[in-house]
């Protein structure tokens, strides 16, 4: 074979393989989504130390658990869940803490250490010539 | 009687700190031979001194002196040997005292570096200054807020209900200690993770002392990074092992199913390993281009006071873990101290840095000097993300009193596409030249390993796996295996040639050429075959609760599990009990499993044993959740290919070794490896 027919082969090979993982991203899981699971880890067991009611043994966390599963069951979304809980055990109850009201600066400080760090790094760059930058 | 002499260690530490203080500042200002013989003494009594605490407590703890309050409080003569060994870091009193001989035997190699450079070492006596503060520190909290040898003046049946500072008080022993926290007492690994994590916390205070140092001096230059990196690299690698072991400890005992939970206590000691990692890259930065010099004092400085935040977080009782045991009077204080910390520290730095600090600037960002940049960023935005998510809760229940939670969902969220990111960075930055890298360069050198890791990737897909975390984990951690292989094949086939000898040798002459730049490899190498681990078993693992009756079965990821029965039997230290469940495939057994839930001594809270069949395609884990007459409920998890996690872990630490032991094959004297004296 000579080096150019081996380099095709290369690449049809590799197209392929991109092409399977590509259509892999497309067809998405195959694990059906766990809804009861995913809800229950991001509700805190009030009566536990820092753990999630999917996680914790104690029997609260089992009963909430329950009454999780009750609700996906009965067709209500993640947001009603959520927000049944939150009435009845307070904000202190959300691991996931929502974007917005008093947890909103939790999601904007690392944003803002990002963007000050990219700053930093473009700003000591030595810029190759200044003439072709400016004009927005 | 022990107590006393445990003090009087305590005390000879806090008397030899002043003196290493005093000493360390004229070794400082006019280093001669007479200043650094000077040193010799409080060096010797740091030493001495903390030897002696150290072994008073675990000779009171060995021989039950119940009238020492923490041993009443921590021990019991029913502990078996190998935990009571250990309960001497087992609660606050007893891991300050660890941590000072921690802290000593690093002040003693500090020491035996400067005495060996002599009379021009400025930048070594202000180490020691610094680190002599530091021990008056620790020292003086072991003879004030949380002394281990206070004397028990009123005994409880079991146990100490009051205690003394003053070591001639009429003493009190109980006839029984209560024995450590039951969680404490239940895994072999607890002998180990606390002393692997505090000898990488501590180490951190070396590199912090020289960087000092430097800035009181203001000695510019890559001196203090260059003699430091020893124990910078030797703290990391300690905390790495530290932590993976608090990981596989998590795993084997608590029972629920995972090894990490973003736990404030976890992410303490999660902290200073991301800024640790950050100033191990950028000093590599610093050293080969001279780049980054103020950034790499301000890691240094990070590092330190968040092992000392860490130390606050998981000691004072503001959060409620396993960790924190009971409400101390060491919280406020440590807080004060990280307070002045970080206010001397970065009032120094800013007074100083025009001094030290002059960096040329980055030719592109396209070159090794840019992916460092990348791994920089990514590393402390990570740091950033988990101090904000750890801290905020405290903040907001500290000024307004209401809680909020961050957890898992929080981090998970934005750890892992970090996590994506610094996986990329760590395949193509090792690979990329420095000042400035064309495209062609470094795509033929990871043209194969992408082609490679889509084949991996393909392959999943093939099998049915295709949930987008575990396909982007499979893409980015097989990259960066096969970037390391393939980079080392083409190393090592350039060797082979030039010196006409076979691969195998080649491939480990090339390894021994630059041990440091391998080292960094073998924990890359680590670190991708973790990320694999963390991706296979959290996206293809499979969860059940079942509830058996005696001879009752059920399928779990093809195996069945099957409960024979129950069993319950008195231990000296405490109450058993638990069930036999066959673990089985295809009619054949594979392993009888016992999961069991533990009572212990004067405890009415039963704790969880874990049992896990262990093997190369993954772990059965099964976890007892509750025992009735008739039928028993177990939580079943099957986690493939998690030994990845461990393994990966391990070898991510335990790489310093090559970069740290191995010696290069050179025929000049190896100079260059040790530290250097020529600043002069």
């Amino acid at each position: 074979m000579t080096p150019d027919v081996r380099k095709v082969i290369r690449w049809i090979v590799t197209t392929v393989l991109a092409g399977i993982v590509v259509a892999g991203f497309v067809m998405g899981d195959t694990r059906p989504e766990d809804r009861v699971a995913s809800l229950g880890a991001s509700i805190k067991c009030p009566v536990c130390q820092g753990e999630a009611i999917v996680d914790s043994p104690s029997p609260t966390a089992k009963a909430m658990m329950d009454v999780v599963e009750e609700k996906v069951a009965a067709g209500e979304t993640d947001q009603q869940i959520i927000a049944y809980f939150q009435s009845r055990f307070g904000e202190g109850i959300l691991l996931d803490p929502p974007f917005g009201g008093r947890t909103l600066l939790v999601w904007i400080l690392p944003v803002l250490a990002a963007g000050g760090g990219v700053w930093m790094i473009l700003s000591r760059r030595r810029v190759p010539d200044a003439t072709q930058t400016g004009s927005p | 009687m022990t107590a006393t002499i445990g003090l009087l260690g305590v005390l000879l530490v806090v008397a030899s700190s002043l003196g290493l203080i005093v000493q360390g500042y004229r070794a400082m200002r006019e280093p001669s031979r007479a200043t650094a013989g000077h040193l010799k003494r409080p060096v010797g009594g740091i030493v001495a001194g903390s030897v002696i605490a150290m072994l008073a407590l675990e000779i009171g703890i060995l021989g039950d002196d119940f009238s020492i309050e923490y041993i009443a409080n921590n021990s019991a003569s029913t502990t078996p040997l190998i935990f009571k060994i250990a309960s001497a870091w087992a609660a606050l009193e007893g891991s300050i005292v660890l941590w000072g001989l921690i802290l000593a035997v690093y002040v003693y190699t500090v020491y035996r570096q400067v005495a060996r450079l002599g009379r021009y070492d400025h930048l070594g006596g202000g180490a020691l200054l610094v680190l002599g503060v530091i021990c008056l520190f620790f020292f003086g909290l072991m003879l004030t807020v949380s002394n281990p040898f206070r004397v028990c003046v009123e005994a409880s049946t079991v146990g100490c209900s009051v205690g003394t500072n003053l070591p001639w008080a009429e003493s009190a022993a109980a006839l029984e200690g209560t024995g450590p926290n039951p969680l404490l007492q239940n895994h072999i690994l607890m002998a180990v993770h606390p002393p692997m994590l505090y000898l990488g916390y501590v180490g951190m205070a070396v590199p912090f002392a020289f960087a000092m140092s430097a800035l009181m001096l203001g000695a510019s230059g890559t001196e203090w990074l260059k003699r430091t990196r020893g124990w910078t690299l030797v703290a990391w690698g300690f905390l790495t092992i530290g932590i993976v072991l608090g990981g596989l400890w998590s795993y084997e005992v608590l029972g629920w199913g995972g090894y990490w939970a973003w736990d404030p206590v976890e992410n303490a000691s999660f902290l200073p390993w991301l800024t640790a990692t950050a100033f191990l890259h950028s000093s590599v930065v610093q050293e080969r281009r001279g780049m980054l010099q103020a950034w790499n004092f301000v890691l240094v400085i990070a590092t330190f006071a968040l092992t000392i935040l860490g130390t606050f977080l998981t000691r004072s009782g503001v959060i409620a873990s396993v960790h924190s045991f009971t409400q101390s009077a060491i919280g406020p204080v440590l807080l004060w101290f990280l307070m002045v910390v970080l206010v001397a520290s970065f009032g120094l730095f800013a007074t100083r840095v025009h001094v030290v600090a002059s960096s040329p600037r980055l030719d592109s960002l396209a070159s090794r000097e840019g992916a460092f940049l990348l791994n920089n960023l990514l590393l402390t935005v990570f740091a950033s993300v988990v101090l904000v998510g750890t801290l905020y809760p405290m903040f907001v229940e500290a000024f307004s009193g209401d809680q909020v939670g961050v957890g898992r969902p929080f981090f998970d969220r934005l750890a892992i596409p970090l996590s994506f990111g610094l996986l990329l960075a760590v395949g193509i930055g090792p690979v990329t030249p420095y000042r400035s890298a064309r495209a062609p360069v470094v795509w033929e050198r990871i043209r194969m390993p992408v082609q490679l890791a889509l084949g991996a990737a393909a392959l999943a897909v093939v099998l049915s796996y295709r949930s987008p975390f575990l396909l982007l984990g499979i893409l980015t951690s097989t990259f960066v295996v096969f970037v390391i292989l393939r980079n080392l094949y083409h190393s090592a086939k350039k060797v082979a040639q030039k010196r006409e000898v076979p691969l195998p040798g080649a491939v480990l002459r090339t390894m021994r050429n630059d041990p440091g730049y391998w080292g960094g490899q073998i924990s890359h190498f680590g670190v991708a075959l973790l990320a694999l681990g963390i991706a296979l078993s959290a996206n293809m693992s499979v969860e059940a609760e079942v509830v058996l009756a005696p001879g009752e079965s059920a399928n779990v990821a093809g195996y069945d599990i099957t409960y024979v029965e129950q069993f319950s039997r008195q231990e000296p230290n405490r109450f058993v009990i638990g069930a036999e469940v066959d673990v089985s495939r295809d009619g054949r057994l594979i392993s009888r499993q016992e999961p069991r839930l533990n009572r212990y001594g004067t405890s009415t809270q039963s704790i969880a044993t874990p049992a896990v069949d262990e093997s190369w395609s993954g772990d059965m884990y099964l976890s007892l959740k509750s025992v009735g007459p008739q039928s028993v409920t177990l939580g079943v998890w099957w986690f493939p290919f998690i030994w990845l996690v461990w393994v990966g872990g391990l070898v991510t630490g335990l790489a310093v070794l090559w970069s740290r032991l191995v010696r290069k094959p050179s025929r000049e004297p190896a100079h260059a490896a040790r530290a250097t004296s020529d600043d002069t």
